[in-house]
């Protein structure tokens, strides 16, 4: 059997960043975009039970599947919760341990899972673009065991450098470089997910790890997406296409308007027999 | 306590005992109705050069009404607490209110950025949980607090954090100064007219704000007696000896969300959006703020009841918003 496929570069980064969710593991989620989209996708397929709180203080709601445009500007984001918190009691239950996996977008991430969300160009006074800042990811990628971040495979997003670290990764990648900062230990950044490839970081140099690339693309056309060299995993594993379930609950349920799915380049992808 | 590393952002000096003294000399702890119109408390509560912070933002239960009567009034040099922020920020400076934000987060790409970019706006780094734990420490009455976060970033060397050696530990452990805000504006469901206020849903930051602030102006969408409030005291987020200022303002969100009562508007969001991208927010305050006198003349001459009630059908949750 062989039928031609056709998604999208985020629905293929929201397909493979659900897949990475486990039911017995507790999330914090960026409050909207495509975080919190990867996270109704594995709720609304193979985690129907998974833990996640938002900063807003909503701890583990049952929303409905589809994420309002404007998130935020109702309650249905934080409908049917365990509880009403704040931003403080969700830092706190950070700081204790309680929040297994950070799920982050970002602007620009470097070789040691740096990401950037403040400037672009200039300095920090007179920046040329100046972007929203670190929202709640310092936090987030500072403290929660894991993080996870999702950027397209895009030369301009993977660089050597950040021009700004908003939220730390491996920060110059040196031993004990983060409890050094005053970061709590063992914590870092887990995976980077794109459109097409998984990495991961390697625990001696902390440098970014390709793991996994998509079966329609190769080593060479990943790397020339890139602004640094990443380290090859040996042997390099493959990521999975979308699969029709979760392709179905994207358009019909999580973004029935596709303001977000249909962002993006459209992958033609033809499975072999 | 050796202090390892110092951020060069600007912050304001922590003063604790200053902090007590104004509590001594201008807050009332009588029981008192404290009930005024919005255009009163912000004369009389709000400054030009105040420290301004307010809890959630202009999409959710944000203090929109009040916010507008900053601009209205065009209060200038402020310095606001801006996290976890939507475009509320956007049109104060629209408005010429700021000098000066901490950053959390705010929406980029318009008016915000431009400011920002074009050295009109002058920025302190933070993240959004650390503006809203410095308020924690400024509510606790303590000159500093220790966190876990912010450390080894950028965003470090851009704030008025310290890394410093624990003294009891000797691990590093980062340090932010309080911040006391001079003006807090929270919107409720439900106050008496004393200032015993009760907000339902996830808060944000609804007690440090109101806490840490020397002055403290509550707006509501309903006033409840104060024999009410004493039959389920669990349900008080805020008690009246921090409140200044109660306004009475239904719809006082709009064109924001009122979990539980009322959606946000789109078209008025949308309208308000295209404004920031389009550098034309001015012409957006002139209609929605500046041509009236005051929201509810806004809400009458130019949302209309009908309008009004449509939003209160589109807000389909109603679970857990309401005593």
């Amino acid at each position: 059997m062989s039928e031609v496929m056709n998604f999208t570069q985020t629905e293929q980064i929201l397909c493979t960043t659900a897949n990475l969710i486990e039911e017995d593991k507790a999330y914090w989620v960026a409050i909207g975009g495509p975080p919190l989209m990867a996270m109704m996708l594995a709720r609304y397929t193979h985690t129907p039970n998974v833990f996640y709180v938002v900063e807003d203080g909503t701890v583990s709601p049952q929303p409905p599947a589809y994420v309002p445009f404007l998130t935020g500007a109702s309650g249905a984001g934080s409908y049917r919760a365990l509880a009403w918190k704040d931003m403080s009691t969700m830092g706190f239950h950070c700081a204790l341990g309680y929040y297994d996996y950070g799920v982050l977008d970002c602007l620009q991430v470097d070789m040691y899972g740096n990401i950037n969300s403040t400037f672009i160009g200039g300095d920090y006074e007179h920046p040329k673009r100046r972007f929203g800042g670190p929202g709640g990811a310092n936090e987030i990628a500072s403290m929660c065991w894991r993080t996870i971040f999702m950027a397209e495979q895009e030369k301009r997003k993977y660089r050597k450098r950040v021009d700004f670290i908003s939220s730390p990764g491996y920060l110059d990648g040196s031993p004990r470089a983060r409890e050094k900062a005053g970061l709590p230990a063992n914590t870092g950044p887990y995976r980077v997910v794109s459109d097409m490839a998984i990495f991961g970081f390697d625990e001696e140099t902390r440098r970014m790890k390709l793991l996994a690339i998509a079966p329609w693309t190769t080593i060479d056309d990943v790397l020339n997406e890139m602004d640094f060299e990443p380290l090859v995993a040996d042997p390099l594993g493959t990521v999975p296409p979308p699969t029709e379930e979760q392709l179905t609950v994207l358009r019909a349920q999580v973004d029935p308007e596709g303001r977000a799915i249909g962002a993006g380049k459209w992958i033609e992808y033809k499975p072999e027999s | 306590m050796e202090v390892l590393a110092s951020g060069k952002g600007v912050y304001r000096t922590p003063d604790p005992d200053g902090h007590r003294e104004w509590v001594r000399t201008h807050k009332s702890r009588v029981a008192e109705s404290k009930l005024m119109t919005a255009k009163e408390a912000v004369e009389k509560f709000v400054s030009d050069g105040d420290y301004l912070g307010y809890d959630l933002n202009i999409h959710r239960r944000g203090p929109t009404a009040l916010v507008h009567e900053v601009i209205r009034q065009k209060k200038k040099e402020l310095w606001v607490a801006v996290r976890f922020s939507a475009l509320d920020p956007a049109l104060l400076i629209a408005g010429g209110c700021v000098s000066r934000i901490d950053v959390g987060w705010f929406i980029h790409g318009g008016t915000c950025s431009r400011a920002i970019e074009e050295g009109k706006v002058k920025t302190t780094e933070w993240s959004n949980s650390a503006v809203v734990y410095r308020q924690l420490a400024g509510a606790m009455g303590l000159p500093f607090l220790p966190m876990r976060y912010i450390g080894g970033s950028d965003v470090f060397e851009q704030s008025g954090a310290k890394l410093v050696k624990d003294p009891f530990t000797g691990m590093e452990i980062c340090l932010v100064p309080a911040l006391n805000l001079d003006v807090s504006l929270v919107h409720v469901y439900q106050c008496d007219e004393y200032g015993n206020a009760r907000i339902f849903g996830p808060g944000l930051s609804p007690i440090e704000t109101s806490t840490c602030a020397k002055k403290l102006i509550i707006s509501t969408e309903e006033i409840i007696s104060n024999e009410e409030i004493r039959r389920q005291p669990q349900l008080t987020t805020i008690p009246y000896y921090l409140v200044d200022a109660v306004v009475h303002m239904p719809f006082g969100t709009y064109p924001g969300a009122m979990p539980g009562m009322y959606g946000s508007d789109p078209e008025n969001m949308m309208e308000m959006m295209v404004a920031d991208r389009t550098g034309t927010l001015d012409a957006y305050l002139e209609k929605w703020v500046y041509s009236v006198e005051s929201h509810t003349e806004m809400l009458d001459k130019l949302v209309g009841v009908k309008k009004l009630l449509e939003l209160m059908k589109t807000e389909t949750v109603k679970e857990g918003y309401r005593a």
